[in-house]
């Protein structure tokens, strides 16, 4: 008999089905070994997967929840799940299969829906009847985010200013010359003063 | 910002205090959080939400914040406030969970 829990946020329900691990003399209500879990949002299609799915796609929806915030470009694209914003209010989401001859599951949500599903898994992460094993973060993110989280902004503002001081330091220095030519005046005093 | 001719600096504690209660405010008021988001989504549906909460958000910022001040006026600005309201309103959102906050001190760390 599998054990089965639920985690509900507003629109948003997420099922973990499992077992405990009765050799690490766990009680019978907990659940160790994730069977099956389904993500169900209301008026969307039911997604559902394996253990090895559920981690990444967490990841990705706290990894791009955080992007948003943080005025990165919201944008993660993995193996499994891509999520991108379509505007400021809709996220577009692109869920692959592994089975081959299976056509990706696009869903749109808005931050409503968005809010709603990272609390169910913060409910999930919180729940001390589900242990689920954690997945290292930094590597599910693309290569080309991961620039973007070493804070680009910070490396183009160290730059910036010794560019702008060159270049000032430059114009100043052939407008001084424009107005005040030294040679032209070192030829003037050799032809007021032929000697 | 604020309306105010004292300008204390805020201590650490007061700031933990503050993320505390806002975090608390977030898990109560969370409904009225997720339903303003939403009118957002579709604003020809659910536009009087949004519009009274804009218009309320400015009465608000007006009556206690130096509304000299470039950024107080940028949040005043309808054309721009909307990315502003909408992130802030979002990152509440994300941080109503028991580790909420420490969820929202790392998100204002790194604002």
């Amino acid at each position: 008999m599998q054990n089965k829990l639920s985690f509900h946020q507003s629109s948003v329900s997420l099922e973990i089905i499992g077992l405990p691990d009765y050799s690490n003399n766990e009680n019978k209500d907990q659940i160790s070994i994730i069977s099956q879990w389904k993500l169900n949002i209301i008026d969307k299609p039911l997604i559902e997967g394996k253990i090895e799915h559920l981690g990444p796609i967490m990841n990705a929806f706290y990894i791009y929840s955080n992007l948003l915030i943080k005025n990165e470009i919201p944008l993660f694209e993995s193996k499994l799940i891509d999520i991108k914003a379509d505007n400021l209010h809709i996220h577009n989401i692109v869920l692959k299969s592994s089975k081959p001859d299976v056509k990706p599951l696009v869903l749109k949500i808005g931050n409503s829906l968005l809010s709603d599903t990272i609390n169910c898994f913060d409910q999930l992460n919180e729940s001390p009847k589900v242990r689920i094993k954690k997945t290292n973060i930094t590597s599910n993110i693309p290569k080309k985010l991961r620039f973007g989280l070493n804070k680009k902004v910070k490396l183009f503002n160290f730059f910036i200013p010794p560019f702008i001081a060159i270049c000032s330091l430059i114009a100043f220095s052939y407008s001084i010359i424009y107005f005040n030519n030294p040679f032209e005046n070192i030829e003037k005093k050799e032809l007021i003063s032929p000697e | 910002m604020r309306r105010s001719y004292v300008s204390n600096n805020i201590k650490l504690n007061e700031f933990d205090a503050l993320i505390r209660i806002t975090v608390e405010m977030s898990k109560y008021l969370y409904p009225y959080i997720r339903e303003i988001l939403k009118s957002k989504e579709d604003i020809e549906e659910n536009s009087v939400i949004w519009n009274d909460f804009n218009k309320r958000f400015i009465e608000l910022i007006k009556e206690r914040f130096n509304i000299d001040s470039m950024r107080v006026k940028k949040l005043l600005n309808q054309a721009e406030n909307d990315e502003i309201i909408i992130k802030s309103l979002l990152i509440l959102s994300f941080c109503i969970s028991n580790q909420g906050y420490q969820k929202l001190k790392n998100f204002l760390y790194d604002f």
